[in-house]
């Protein structure tokens, strides 16, 4: 089954611990505006720890994937601050970038090259010793050791989501970042996702995943938020929060907002 | 090494998506075969010599071709949103430049002994005592063409107009470019002194170090935010 198979194959996270309390991602009341009268992201404070794993609940138009691209240093925050292992997302600098992994409702991918081309390349840009081996582990970590030379224009939908996991995981990012992630999948494909990011919980990487999914946000999460018109409304640990009753108590919050 | 390495794997990843989709390269060529065929019948080639006329008719072509072919380089990179990922890798916006200029200066250079043999092949354009010269005055103007265009194609494609909006922001920019190259080529095809036109290749090489300079410079901030 898929899921020890991934267990099996996932990449060893090989980068230092770190110390003390500096947290794995931390945002400083960040503000994202467009233009004068759109507040996408309203004043979020963050403080997460390795291996915590946030999900982020909400309405669409909500702020969500702003909010995600804003702690992926895709956008600059208006206002505020965002840090990754204690490092300012200065886009100046490039190191932090080795420190995040993406995966959002875009594959990111080549779709004239190959899966493992497209992580080869990928690889390159992040400056990664035995590539051949970390491609090869990638492709097989998400099912896919088999499609490695189809062009990636004719892989399905959930195919193309899987590879772009690899893709994310690639250089073992300690933050990964997920917009969405379940969006469009099949059964199969959903499995092999869920069963990747399961892998994920470590005690070492941290993931912020944003999803409309209800059921599939409880079940990985440690810590859940919901997000209505750019501002985090309600925060908890997942222990405190009682399955069953979550999905009215999301909406009860989405409505008083 | 890395700096290099993520300069190779972008022009890599150019080289092979251009060989199995032929976008640009196939539509720069379709440009140059019609431009030799066309100019083929204009003239009177009893009149007119093709020494007397041929660099203008080459720069023309190459710069048009150049033009359809540079504003698709960025199109195909917004394919499934690609070129976000390569943002978001450490590699340095410049890296990233350097990788796509050079390759656009391979597609160019390619078209532009195409046009050369074109013309050669419709009207018996002879490049004259240097055609090695030729090709260097060439690989210079295209060198600075695509370190330009490969800059406002990135900034064109961010405005949603693409296509349209290239020629209008980067033909200014290339006036001096088409000057230089124009009167080095113009001369070096009626074969006169290798010293005549040694001002203008000078001018013309610094033109294109400037353009790519400016390009690797300023090319962090029209990609990112």
């Amino acid at each position: 089954m898929a899921v020890a198979v991934v267990a099996d194959r996932g990449a060893p996270i090989t980068r230092p611990r770190l110390g003390g309390e500096t947290p794995a991602l931390e945002a400083r009341d960040v503000v994202r505006e467009f233009g004068p009268t759109m507040v996408a992201v309203d004043g979020i404070d963050l403080r997460l720890q390795p291996g915590e794993f946030l999900t982020v609940f909400g309405p669409n138009g909500a702020g969500k994937s702003t909010l995600l691209g804003l702690l992926a240093g895709r956008l600059r925050p208006t206002r505020g601050e965002i840090s990754v292992r204690g490092q300012r997302l200065d886009p100046g600098s490039t190191e932090w970038r080795s420190d995040i992994g993406v995966l959002s409702h875009h594959g990111m991918l080549y779709p004239h090259l190959t899966a493992s081309e497209n992580l080869r390349f990928f690889g390159r840009l992040f400056g990664l010793d035995a590539l051949d081996e970390r491609v090869e582990r990638g492709l097989a970590r998400v099912d896919l050791s088999d499609r490695r030379d189809s062009r990636v224009h004719t892989l399905s939908h959930g195919m193309r989501q899987r590879l772009a996991m690899a893709r994310a995981l690639l250089h073992d990012p300690y933050v990964i970042l997920l917009d969405e992630p379940y969006t469009g999948l099949d059964p199969h494909a959903a499995s092999v996702l869920q069963s990747v990011l399961m892998s994920l919980r470590d005690g070492q990487r941290t993931v912020v995943m944003v999803t409309h999914n209800l059921v599939q946000g409880l079940q990985m999460s440690t810590r859940l938020a919901i997000q209505v018109r750019g501002r985090l409304v309600w925060e908890a640990a997942r222990g405190e929060v009682d399955g069953r009753g979550f999905e009215s108590v999301y909406h009860e919050v989405v409505a008083a907002r | 090494m890395t700096y290099l390495g993520q300069v190779y794997a972008i022009i890599w990843k150019d080289l092979l998506i251009e060989v199995r989709t032929r976008e640009r390269v196939a539509s720069m060529g379709a440009f140059a075969v019609l431009s030799g065929v066309l100019f083929n019948f204009a003239m009177d080639w009893t009149a007119v010599r093709p020494q007397d006329v041929g660099a203008g008719l080459i720069w023309m072509t190459i710069v048009f071709g150049g033009m359809l072919g540079l504003g698709r380089t960025f199109m195909l990179e917004a394919s499934d949103s690609a070129f976000v990922g390569v943002l978001m890798s450490p590699a340095p916006k410049d890296a990233i430049f350097l990788g796509k200029a050079i390759a656009n200066f391979i597609f160019l250079m390619l078209i532009a002994v195409f046009i050369v043999v074109v013309f050669s092949a419709f009207f018996g354009l002879d490049l004259g005592p240097n055609p090695g010269l030729v090709f260097v005055v060439l690989a210079l103007g295209a060198l600075g063409f695509v370190a330009l265009g490969t800059l406002f194609s990135a900034l064109a494609s961010g405005t949603g107009m693409g296509e349209t909006l290239l020629p209008i922001l980067v033909f200014p920019l290339l006036v001096p470019m088409i000057v230089f190259g124009v009167s080095a080529t113009s001369r070096l095809l009626a074969g006169r002194p290798v010293s005549e036109v040694a001002g203008n290749v000078r001018l013309l090489g610094a033109f294109a170090v400037g353009a790519v300079a400016a390009g690797a410079a300023l090319f962090r901030f029209v990609v990112e935010e």
